[in-house]
């Protein structure tokens, strides 16, 4: 008896653990009440009407903190598709945080289970994506034919476009327009001029930089645009020959004068300082300028409403041709190769640059406008930027191996404390590219 | 008659060690098999076709991989310091503890708290606290010595991570260390104490020799998660500045999902890092062992 019941509570066990892990969906299914209320009342109401088709899509993205908004619009997409298709959708979103989401993806897609459609950074994992097959070619899609120009060539590998630009940036460095302003000081466009403004800022009692270098990705910011500004401006060969191990950064050892301009006239303890950190110094006024993207106004002006903010190009010479704004795509929708709804994946990829629908969206989420179908008023920082790019000063953010963006990051921090000098800056990222290299060749 | 029976009293245990066997199956038993498996192919953890390229993985990682080792020999600085740190300290609060008079319950429970909360966000408290709490307070009070760049300097931020460490480490050692203290027949504390031994002496000759078992455990316990640590040093430095304060663990993750995503050689680095664990476990236990059975 005392067996049984043993056995018994055992098996209960076994299948409550079960029933447990079974139940994994964490994504919120969009498809709540409201869409299958519509359902069962259109059905009623309608009964003559054919039966809607089915599709189920599974979409994943990496900015939860675009969920709602997110979810509204996909609701909106399906209410188009089911009284234009009389498909009735069901949509799950998920929105892992942007830190684990290489990992989550890169796992879904190995073990089968991929999303029909998820975002990808353009520059970062597009490339590897579409070498590996996962990804849709969308060339003959209405959508590639509304995108700019500019921002097509972010998302097209070997002439096919493969994704949806979502956020796209037009970046520099950040300045206080209230302390420019009050200096009289205007935007520097040589290393000359860069360094009379520093020179001024620190006679007047500014400190001329913010910097916040405990996360790697802000130092390695400096090198974006640098390496930018200065290889699109007089080497522009440099980066396909360092693809093909013909190149070093020897060539370009001139970026360290406003590295060095910038590190030696920031604000100190940069190295205990995050980057939200960082932004709520420089948004309380405790720096002048600070290099980092468009996409910490929110964090800034979040701590301080009132700071005006301007973006500059960062000079790395005396070269004005090398004073160039920063134009990226980063984060950008793809649709899954394998995925068993390609018609309802393709309109759905489709409906995100919708003529009617889109800019609302583009603009609800401070995304720049990416295709013809936007029209919307820009903010006054991301104006000032796309004038550079109206005057032709702009250059497309240099696709580097992640390896090579996450060691320029490294490195900064370890100069920036004293442990690497320029030389061997110079050596470890010349291997570190030659790996990244070896490693891009393995893999095919 | 009693054979069967015999049987299914096994076939009943079987079934209540199943569950857990499972969960370590799924969630550890194969894993770790693949794992062995990755490192020896160059798979990249994304594309679906990968080779099998024998030991190379291996190769490189005794030829032309610096920055591993120089994270092998943090991680080996670290185990030192942290085994040492985190038994010594312990060791005096269970003794502090089992000799209080009151609130012992209370005070095992404050220092048991921090084991409680995971380690990242404990590492991102005092992440707060070494950024802005210490130089608040060196500002406000005058007192110099805070007033360092505690995670930005690779001289002091090991020291960070080490107090870290013992804060969350320390109060689970504890326990165990009291557990053992209470086990000591209080009939040979009674007969020291009658013949006059002090209580240093009573500490060092007989509660000592008496709780070997439980350094036997600690010690295990810590060097196996000081080798393997991973969220102390990601939530407070990230290994960084550059890669001064980078242990093995995050040096293995960077290389599986950063840098060139090399999934293979990173399981190659973790099998390296298995065996010297394991290495180093065998040797540790013999030793002990044998130091238990000559009492």
């Amino acid at each position: 008896m005392k067996k049984l019941l043993s056995v018994l509570l055992v098996i209960c066990m076994i299948s409550v653990m079960l029933a447990g892990c079974g139940n994994d969906t964490q994504g919120t299914n969009v498809a709540s009440a409201a869409p299958s209320s519509a359902a069962v009342s259109g059905q009623a109401a309608a009964s003559s009407k054919a039966e809607p088709t089915r599709a189920t899509l599974n979409v994943m993205m990496s900015f939860p903190r675009f969920t709602d908004q997110m979810e509204a619009y996909l609701n909106q997409f399906k209410a188009k598709i089911l009284a234009e298709k009389n498909m009735e959708a069901v949509i799950n979103l998920e929105m892992p945080s942007s830190d684990q989401y290489g990992n989550i993806i890169q796992t879904r897609l190995s073990s089968n289970d991929a999303p029909d459609l998820f975002t990808l950074h353009a520059s970062a994992d597009l490339p590897t994506y579409v070498k590996a097959g996962y990804v849709a070619d969308l060339t003959s899609q209405p959508l590639a034919d509304k995108l700019y120009d500019d921002v097509r060539k972010t998302v097209t590998i070997d002439n096919k476009v493969y994704a949806v630009p979502f956020e796209s940036t037009v970046w520099g460095y950040l300045y206080n327009k209230d302390i420019f302003n009050k200096l009289g000081l205007k935007v520097p466009d040589t290393l000359d001029q860069m360094k009379t403004v520093v020179k001024t800022l620190k006679d007047n009692g500014y400190t001329p930089f913010e910097l916040a270098f405990q996360e790697q990705w802000v130092p390695q910011l400096m090198t974006a645009l640098t390496l930018g500004g200065k290889v699109s401006g007089s080497i522009p060969d440099w980066t396909d020959r360092m693809y093909k191990d013909q190149g070093s950064y020897k060539e370009v050892v001139e970026i360290f004068d406003v590295i060095d301009l910038i590190m030696q006239n920031g604000t100190k303890n940069a190295l205990d300082k995050g980057s939200e950190q960082g932004a709520a110094d420089f948004a309380n006024g405790k720096a002048a300028m600070f290099v980092q993207g468009t996409w910490s106004a929110e964090s800034i002006l979040g701590v301080n409403p009132d700071i005006k903010i301007g973006v500059g190009a960062l000079p790395v010479n005396n070269d004005i041709n090398c004073t160039k704004i920063n134009l990226a795509t980063t984060t950008s929708l793809a649709v899954y190769s394998g995925t068993k709804e390609m018609e309802t994946a393709l309109a759905l990829a489709n409906y995100m640059l919708d003529d009617k629908d889109s800019s609302a969206l583009y603009k609800e989420l401070k995304f720049n406008p990416v295709a013809k179908c936007h029209s919307f008023e820009q903010y006054s920082w991301a104006k000032e930027a796309s004038s550079y790019v109206e005057q032709g000063r702009s250059y497309r953010d240099l696709v580097l191996p992640n390896a090579v963006t996450d060691e320029q990051g490294k490195l900064l921090q370890s100069y920036y404390a004293k442990k690497t000098t320029k030389d061997e800056f110079i050596k470890v990222m010349d291997k570190t590219f030659k790996d990244a290299n070896r490693a891009a060749a393995q893999a095919k | 008659m009693n054979i069967n029976k015999k049987q299914s009293q096994n076939f009943t245990l079987i079934l209540f060690v199943l569950p857990a066997f499972i969960f370590f199956a799924a969630f550890k038993l194969i894993p770790a098999v693949l794992g062995l498996w990755y490192s020896f192919t160059n798979w990249n953890g994304i594309n679906p076709t990968y080779k099998i390229i024998g030991f190379e993985n291996f190769a490189e990682i005794f030829t032309g991989d610096a920055d591993f080792w120089r994270a092998m020999l943090f991680t080996l600085k670290y185990v030192g310091a942290a085994i040492v740190a985190l038994n010594v300290c312990a060791l005096v609060l269970a003794v502090l503890i089992e000799s209080a008079r009151k609130g012992r319950s209370f005070f095992r429970t404050i220092f048991y708290m921090p084991n409680m909360i995971s380690m990242i966000i404990g590492g991102y408290m005092w992440n707060f606290i070494f950024t802005q709490v210490l130089y608040y307070i060196a500002d406000n009070t005058g007192l110099e010595f805070l007033n360092k760049s505690w995670l930005g300097d690779p001289k002091y931020s090991f020291t960070a991570i080490v107090i870290v460490a013992v804060w969350g480490g320390a109060g689970y050692l504890m326990v165990i260390y009291i557990a053992a203290i209470q086990s000591v027949p209080t009939a040979l504390i009674e007969a020291a104490v009658v013949d006059g031994a002090s209580a240093f002496r009573r500490f060092i000759s007989i509660t000592l020799p008496m709780i070997k078992q439980a350094f036997t455990i600690c010690l295990f316990v810590t060097l196996n998660s000081a080798f393997q640590v991973f969220d102390v040093v990601f939530s407070l430095t990230g290994g960084g500045p550059g890669r001064l304060t980078q242990v093995v663990a995050i040096n293995i993750y960077e290389e599986a999902f950063g840098r060139s995503n090399r999934l293979g050689y990173a399981t190659a680095k973790s099998t390296i890092l298995f065996l010297v664990i394991m290495l180093i476990t065998l040797i540790q236990l013999r030793v002990m062992k044998k130091g238990e059975e000559e009492m």
